[in-house]
């Protein structure tokens, strides 16, 4: 008969981001199919509510299946004396394995095997072990210690409920002796519930007021808030991370609608956004692009009879505003641009001294990299500047992650132009993969010299990331800036990444040699290749390879160019002729010295026509590849592969005569380096399957 | 319940924790800027003696002060502070049935616990715990300690803050603090509107920088003096303790301490505050835990000499 096991731990609330705990699914399915033999994912049911975790293992056997494993005993020439009568030893070894001299194996090697069966154990035996062990081994972020306890958990253990087919299977597990008992909702009933099995715990608690699935509280809520804010003819401002939060923090899914007050629509509505979103888990309510004076909060009640939740949760984002209101007002008493000395006190790194003196790095770098792009720097060097300045507000010290953005609203007030304000609000972008950019050049230019001075600044003290240990956000900052440098749509920077990277590193006072300089390059490489490789470009690894093989510090939109190229020509039916020539002429020109070309030395006619053709086809990539026409480069340059088909069967290369040799590489080499300046498509890996 | 005034919720809370085993004591006499502060809670949570005790604590905090223009921010204001040691597992529950006991029916509103945890690094001290969110407003904050003074804390004490205005503000439904009724038919605002001016303006604008410095250094030689006796004496340390570090929120408020310094003077109070946690555990361990049990006393010197401690 299949078994049905049902656990459940009620503690004191879990902080939401921390549940639902995944390692206890994985050990839990490590645990049905290791130790049960039960392999199906959906043997695994598991959720959790704010304050309490629980899971079901169904289609459990009864028991471990027996297994039969070989014993090996004494070597054959000491089982049997000289009368081929068993020895002690061997009478001894099957004795040990309850076995008789009938029960040998044959076996191939020269020692006595027996078969043995080893029991399996059973489900009830396993659960009552491993259960614990999974449970009191869970590693939270933070662990606890409560009463006289010596043990530690994320939050006090109230009780535990462990029933194996309905049945209380007994477990001792952190300070609790398991049942069959638990309780509902905190406010909304009351009273023991005893359970008799997965089914009926979850038709009890819901009878309780306690809707166990998540994805069930989810998509409640979504549903109410939909409502909610359709009533005030809105949308909810949604973002993911509001919903991987609210699942969590109740036991019932209530959402409420609340309203602030209309004088704080005046303030900046990043402020009020980032505040309802970040610091109070709120949902704004927009109407169309604008923000309106509703909002949504969770809420762990079915409904909100009195109106006291939405009372409450306008009492206290009104709080929240009015202190805003309240830095608003102190920071704008003075300028950001008066701000230097408080900014000389905020320090950036140990060894790379204050904001101030980053700030006047950053001016300095924005106007060079504008002025190498060939764009007016004057806006971009006021923005770098400034770009610091909100640092010391006090709507950033309470508020940090509106850094920049503050910056660019008080810049906008002080009545500064859009392409300074712009910049300065941002010149963090983009703080992921597929994040925004700056919406300016000039954002661009500030946002690259901030990370090129952070990156220089941290490489020049010895500050690297290492492993998944990043905590400066290096690799960030080195892919943002990859981000801005790739970017062709509404602004194009060019910037050549070998001059930014000296550049940035000859502001500071103190020189790392060129090791730095390269070490630094390296680390920009490789976020080059990562971003390449992002859905967005969706570039493999080899094609990448085969484009920075020819170079890619110059233009990264350029080598982003080539390196497609290679993904267009390399599902071209040619194109594996092109690269076994490629690889023919790269394996054989190997190790050779570099030597003139002279055509009288031809003596098949092969020869001549292979050096007519590459003399058009070197021109014709010229021009293709002036135009960045890198594709039809390419072709032109596969249009070679008959010609050299013939030319390898007509001529032999590595003849005796040195010169004629030494002529035929060079012929070789100058084909091998038509395409040089796009790719070097050896590097390209293939499935020659694909061909066929 | 609509009707109860900020000293009625005071008399409810003291009524309904001293029927539940709480010793009820009174405020430091000193500026602190939580009740954690009083020797009560930051000195009686370390080593075994067991502690439940429930008092109301003014709170100074300078850099809150809002010139009582702010409606729901004050630079003093009032805690409501219970300590259950060790923590009896029905804390939460203790906890919910004291804000029945304020007349609240709590299936008619919202109440969550969303983690808060808390760190005092004046203190040397951290415990976790939530907020308590009363209609998604914080009401208390809500702590086990874990370590207070450098020292890890066995058994762990629950810690329940109330803000006092706050749940009168809300119980009342009045939006402004200024508006709640103290008790006796005056209202908050007549009784302390003009302290919170004139404390903003003092500690923002008036607070003389180079006597707080000075005092400071006077504060903290003292404190020391007191802990390096022969016969230490730590209570008065802890005293000159608290006191430092109500000059440092001064400072602080000010504006007169840079980021670069700052880290260095919460190291100077918190070294402070760690000296005194030890010499008081000693000073207890030598009057023999006054407050333990004669069997709990006996387990836990056995205990002692067992490990060699």
């Amino acid at each position: 008969m299949m078994q049905e096991y049902f656990f459940e731990l009620l503690t004191e609330e879990i902080p939401a981001w921390m549940l639902p705990h995944a390692g206890l699914r994985d050990q839990l399915l490590a645990l049905c199919a290791e130790e049960l033999g039960v392999e199906d994912e959906s043997s695994v049911s598991i959720g959790a509510t704010s304050r309490r975790m629980y899971f079901a293992l169904h289609s459990l056997p009864e028991k471990q299946t027996d297994r039969t494993e070989e014993v090996k005993g004494p070597p054959k020439r000491a089982a049997y004396d000289a009368e081929g009568k068993p020895t002690a030893a061997l009478n001894g070894f099957l004795k040990k394995n309850n076995a008789a001299v009938a029960d040998l194996l044959e076996s191939s090697d020269d020692y006595i095997r027996v078969k043995r069966v080893i029991a399996g154990k059973s489900t009830a035996n396993i659960l009552e072990v491993r259960i614990p062990q999974i449970i009191e081994g869970l590693r939270w972020p933070k662990m606890m210690h409560w009463g006289d306890e010596t043990f530690t958990f994320i939050r006090p253990v109230h009780s535990v409920i462990s029933l194996l087919n309905g049945e209380v299977l007994t477990l001792h597990l952190l300070g609790t002796q398991s049942g069959r008992v638990t309780v509902g909702h905190r406010t909304l009933s009351s009273g023991p519930i005893t359970v008799s099995s997965f089914a009926d715990y979850k038709e009890k608690l819901r009878q309780s007021k306690v809707v166990i699935s998540e994805s069930e509280r989810e998509s409640m809520m979504r549903e109410r808030c939909g409502q909610l804010a359709a009533e005030v003819n809105g949308t909810p401002n949604e973002d993911s991370s509001i919903w991987s939060q609210w699942r969590y923090l109740t036991e019932y899914p209530g959402v409420v609608r609340a309203t602030f007050r209309d004088e704080y629509l005046s303030l900046p509505e990043e402020v009020l956004i980032t505040v309802m979103r970040v610091h109070q888990k709120q949902l704004p309510i927009m109407a169309g692009k604008h923000l309106t004076s509703s909002f949504l909060a969770v809420m762990d009640n079915e409904g909100d009879p009195d109106g006291n939740a939405a009372i409450g949760n306008a009492f206290v984002t009104n709080a929240r505003f009015a202190d805003a209101r309240f830095f608003y007002e102190t920071d704008r008493r003075r300028k950001l641009a008066e701000r230097d000395q408080e900014l000389s006190h905020l320090q950036f790194q140990e060894k790379l001294g204050d904001y101030l003196v980053k700030s006047l790095r950053i001016e300095k770098l924005a106007r060079l990299i504008g002025q190498s792009a060939g764009i007016d720097p004057a806006a971009a060097a006021v923005a770098g500047r400034l770009s610091k300045a909100d640092l010391v507000t006090e709507m950033v010290k309470e508020f940090t992650d509106l850094q920049g953005q503050v910056g660019g609203i008080y810049l906008r007030e002080e009545g500064q132009p859009p392409e300074v304000w712009k910049a300065v609000y941002d010149h963090y972008l983009p703080v992921s993969l597929d994040g925004a950019l700056p919406r300016t050049i000039e954002g661009a230019i500030v946002s690259l010299a901030d990370k090129a001075d952070t990156l220089a600044g941290f490489f020049l003290v010895g500050i690297r990331p290492s492993g998944s240990k990043d905590p400066f956000g290096l690799r960030r900052a080195a892919q943002g800036a990859v981000q801005i440098l790739l970017n062709d749509q509404l602004w194009t920077l060019r910037a050549d990444v070998t001059s930014l990277v000296s550049s940035a590193l000859s502001q500071y006072d103190r020189t790392g040699g060129p090791e730095v300089e390269s070490a630094l390059l390296d680390f920009v490489a490789e976020r080059v290749r990562t971003v390449l490789e992002t859905e967005r470009f969706g570039l493999a690894y080899d094609e990448i390879a085969a484009a920075m093989a020819s170079g890619w510090t110059a233009s990264l939109p350029d080598l982003a160019q080539r390196a497609q190229a290679v993904r267009e020509i390399r599902r071209e039916k040619d194109f594996l002729s092109l690269l076994d020539s490629a690889k023919r002429i790269s394996n054989i020109t190997a190790g050779s010295e570099e030597s003139l070309l002279r055509p009288e030395l031809f003596e098949h006619p092969s020869e001549k026509r292979l050096n007519d053709l590459t003399a058009i086809v070197a021109d014709q990539i010229e021009e293709l590849t002036g135009d960045r026409r890198y594709l039809e480069a390419l072709r032109s340059f596969a249009g070679l592969a008959p010609e050299l088909e013939t030319f390898f069967n007509d001529v032999m290369v590595m003849v005796e005569d040195e010169s004629v040799k030494r002529n035929r590489l060079a012929l070789l080499r100058r084909v091998g380096g038509l395409a040089s300046k796009i790719a070097d498509v050896t590097k390209i890996v293939v499935d020659r399957s694909d061909y066929r | 319940m609509q009707g109860l005034s900020f000293q009625d919720l005071i008399l409810r809370l003291q009524q309904f924790w001293s029927a539940r085993g709480c010793m009820l004591e009174y405020p430091m006499d000193l500026e602190v800027g939580a009740g954690t502060m009083h020797p009560s809670t930051f000195l009686r949570v370390l080593g075994p003696e067991p502690w439940r005790v429930a008092y109301v604590q003014p709170s100074r905090r300078p850099a809150d002060g809002r010139y009582g223009d702010n409606p729901f921010r004050l630079g003093k204001h009032y805690q409501f502070q219970v300590i259950l040691k060790p923590s009896p597992l029905d804390v939460q529950d203790l906890y919910l049935d004291s804000l029945r006991a304020l007349g609240l029916d709590l299936s008619r509103h919202d109440i969550r616990f969303e983690e808060d945890n808390w760190e005092s690094p004046t203190l040397g001290a951290w415990g976790v715990g939530w907020q308590v969110l009363l209609d998604g407003m914080e009401i208390t904050q809500f702590t086990y300690f874990q370590q207070a003074g450098g020292i890890d804390l066995k058994p762990v004490s629950a810690e329940i803050t109330y803000g006092l205005e706050r749940l009168t503000m809300f119980l009342a439904r009045k939006s402004s603090v200024f508006d709640i009724e103290w008790g006796a038919g005056a209202s908050y605002g007549p009784v302390r509107k003009q302290e919170e001016y004139e404390f903003s303006k003092y500690y923002f604008e008036q607070a003389s920088v180079g006597l707080h410095w000075k005092l400071f250094e006077q504060y903290e030689e003292e404190a020391r003096r007191c802990l390096g006796l022969d016969e230490p004496l730590v209570l008065p340390a802890y005293d000159w303790t608290l006191k430092c570090s109500h000059v440092f929120n001064t400072l602080d408020a000010r504006g007169a301490i840079s980021v670069t310094e700052r880290v260095g003077v919460i190291k100077r109070v918190r070294d402070l505050a760690l000296g005194c946690a030890r010499t008081y555990l000693e000073a207890r361990r030598k009057l023999g835990f006054p407050l333990l049990s004669d069997v709990r006393r006996e387990a836990i010197s056995l205990d002692v000499a067992g490990s060699g401690r």
